[in-house]
């Protein structure tokens, strides 16, 4: 029973780390510029098939160390892919209705899996983990995948690399300027439209690496795009709508909640993400770090 | 002029059978029950500035309710079913109304909005006795007893005109709504919540009222849905589908009433216009979407007006040279 709790709780956690590296873009995106971006969604399947590609490209053997090659080139493209965006449309939505902007990211999305589907097909595809990590760890009678402990291991240090930069660094402090008040910080010298840039290339970076670090876990399909979107939403606004904190405490509460609830009451699983999540929201309306930076 | 244009919308509807073939009136069959489910998300947005993404939700309440009520009861009269799809709809929008919507509003809505169709969908994804993934099958078209005459909905095109006439009812009342008292305080409390309520409007309670009344008009939407496809998947409550209205609405022009019935027949055509292509459906539908919110922020019907009156103000000065 214990170690069924254990084994339940590491699998949440799991699921979690997953939906932080998904949302961590995310919420630096809406932490400074206010833009809640569906397209994050699109971002991270080009990532997770640019990888694919890659990988099927440098020959049958996957060590360890290029797939994390590959997820960081894949972050890069998809960077890159975020300054013609900013350029283009997110710009542009600073000054729509916030419903607007939703609605505009949105179609966006449709946008960007349409550009997928063209590429590469509608077939279902997958892709194993590199040879290291696909292996099992048995710690008393909890079966743990290597792959999932690097997950897990990968979320926590994007987590403080996160915290760090945004806390501790210049740059982070200037991030933080811009996100409290964009207009003050370009009197003082911050050139707000270049940080602003950098901050969506920052998010759609993160897109494309989750997207590289994600794919041995997912079936390759169209339809990623839209998988993990809601969840990270959820995390979002649970967790106090931009901050990092925030968002990392949330996508581990809702996960583990749901992940023992799928357990061990009756019902339908996964649903008690969303139940939590609603119940949250209506208790504490402005997430659970209410008033946090970034 | 709208009266005139929308009865020869009607007849013209009432009188496709005539003319075109099966996969046409099927085509436009759906249509009109996007259209009504586009209306009905209009009159939260553009009268009370409410932005749901989980309106998909209540149209399948609505699909789903009416086959569960006509499979269980066949003996009930099928127009009480109808109305009582849309009940259970109206009571699940006052449920969830009454908790979220006086503490959320603005994104915080339409992101608890999706996190609740998100729930309705995956319950019907779990439940055998609503088909699970498969989806529902087999729900039947009713027979009407009028009193004086009794029809039957499955023979040849019956079904269709009682589509026809039950959305023209529905795109009436939403109508009547919009233009009503009721709707003029809707549309205070859209424009400035806080003077509404100096003014005296209970402002939670209209925009409750405002959600409630949308949702109704989903769940009827959603129940004459079934019949016509006669099969209901959980598809119908993912948010992809709560886009749609929202696609619909902002594509024709939101400021219009009528914006979501040209953004409905202009979604139809592009959709069935790509439908074999892969990818470039969504990257039509996306790019268009795009360039509307962008540059023409009042949709389809916004651009032709615009283009009108700068027509019209070029020709003026020109006139009085």
């Amino acid at each position: 029973m214990l170690a069924d709790l254990a084994g339940v709780v590491f699998n949440g956690l799991f699921s979690a780390m997953v939906v932080f590296i998904f949302a961590s873009g995310l919420t630096l995106l809406f932490g400074v510029l206010r833009i809640l971006n569906f397209s994050q969604g699109g971002f991270f399947a080009v990532g997770a098939y640019l990888a694919f590609s890659l990988t099927r490209l440098l020959g049958p053997a996957l060590p360890l160390w290029r797939f994390l090659a590959i997820a960081v080139v894949a972050g890069v493209v998809v960077g890159a892919l975020g300054i013609v965006t900013e350029r283009l449309v997110l710009r542009r939505l600073r000054q729509v209705d916030g419903a607007y902007s939703l609605i505009a990211t949105y179609a966006l999305l449709l946008l960007v899996e349409g550009i997928v589907k063209l590429i590469w097909g509608v077939d279902v595809r997958s892709m194993e983990p590199p040879a290291e990590l696909s292996g099992v760890w048995q710690v008393g009678d909890v079966f743990m995948p290597t792959y999932a402990l690097f997950i897990l291991a990968a979320g926590l240090a994007l987590f403080v690399a996160l915290e760090w930069l945004l806390h501790h660094s210049r740059l982070g402090k200037l991030m933080q300027s811009v996100a409290t008040d964009p207009w003050m910080a370009s009197v003082l010298g911050v050139d707000v439209a270049r940080m602003q840039t950098w901050i969506v290339v920052g998010g759609f970076f993160l897109a494309g690496i989750a997207g590289g670090l994600l794919v041995p876990n997912q079936a390759l399909s169209p339809s990623l795009a839209g998988t993990f979107v809601i969840q990270a939403f959820g995390a979002l606004i649970v967790g106090g709508m931009g901050s990092v904190r925030g968002t990392f405490m949330a996508a581990i509460l809702l996960c583990v909640a749901d992940s023992l609830a799928s357990t061990y009451l009756p019902g339908v699983p996964g649903v008690f993400f969303y139940i939590t999540m609603a119940a949250l929201l209506l208790l504490r309306p402005q997430g659970l770090m209410r008033g946090a930076q970034l | 002029m709208q009266a005139a244009a929308a009865l020869a919308a009607l007849v013209m509807a009432l009188l496709l059978p005539e003319i075109a073939g099966q996969g046409l009136v099927f085509l436009a069959g759906l249509l009109w029950i996007n259209m009504v489910f586009g209306f009905s998300w209009n009159l939260m947005f553009r009268q009370t500035g409410l932005v749901s993404f989980g309106h998909a939700a209540f149209f399948a309440i609505g699909g789903y309710g009416y086959a569960v009520l006509a499979r269980a009861w066949p003996g009930l009269p099928p127009l009480l079913v109808f109305v009582a799809a849309g009940a259970l709809g109206a009571v699940a929008a006052l449920v969830v109304g009454v908790v979220a919507l006086r503490r959320s509003l603005g994104v915080y809505f339409a992101i608890f909005s999706l996190a609740l169709s998100q729930i309705v969908a995956m319950v019907i994804s779990d439940l055998p006795s609503l088909g699970r993934d498969d989806g529902f099958a087999g729900i039947r078209r009713p027979v009407l007893d009028l009193g004086v005459a009794t029809i039957k909905l499955a023979e040849g095109d019956n079904y269709y005109r009682f589509l026809v006439l039950s959305c023209a009812l529905l795109t009436l009342i939403v109508w009547w709504v919009t233009h009503s008292r009721t709707g003029r305080r809707f549309r205070a409390v859209q424009q400035d919540a806080e003077r509404a309520a100096f003014l005296g409007i209970a402002v939670a309670r209209q925009r409750l009222l405002c959600f409630v009344i949308a949702a109704a008009v989903a769940a009827v939407a959603g129940a004459l849905y079934g019949p016509w496809l006669q099969l209901l998947t959980p598809e119908l409550a993912q948010w992809t589908f709560s886009a749609r209205p929202i696609l619909f609405t902002l594509l024709g022009g939101a400021a219009s009433f009528w914006g979501p019935a040209v953004g409905a027949l202009g979604f139809t055509v592009l959709e069935y216009a790509t439908r074999t292509l892969h990818g470039v459906g969504e990257i039509t539908v996306g790019g268009i979407l795009l360039i509307v919110v962008l540059i023409f922020p009042g949709g389809i019907i916004g651009g032709i007006i615009g283009g009108v009156r700068g027509a019209l103000g070029r020709a003026r000065p020109v006139a009085g040279a």
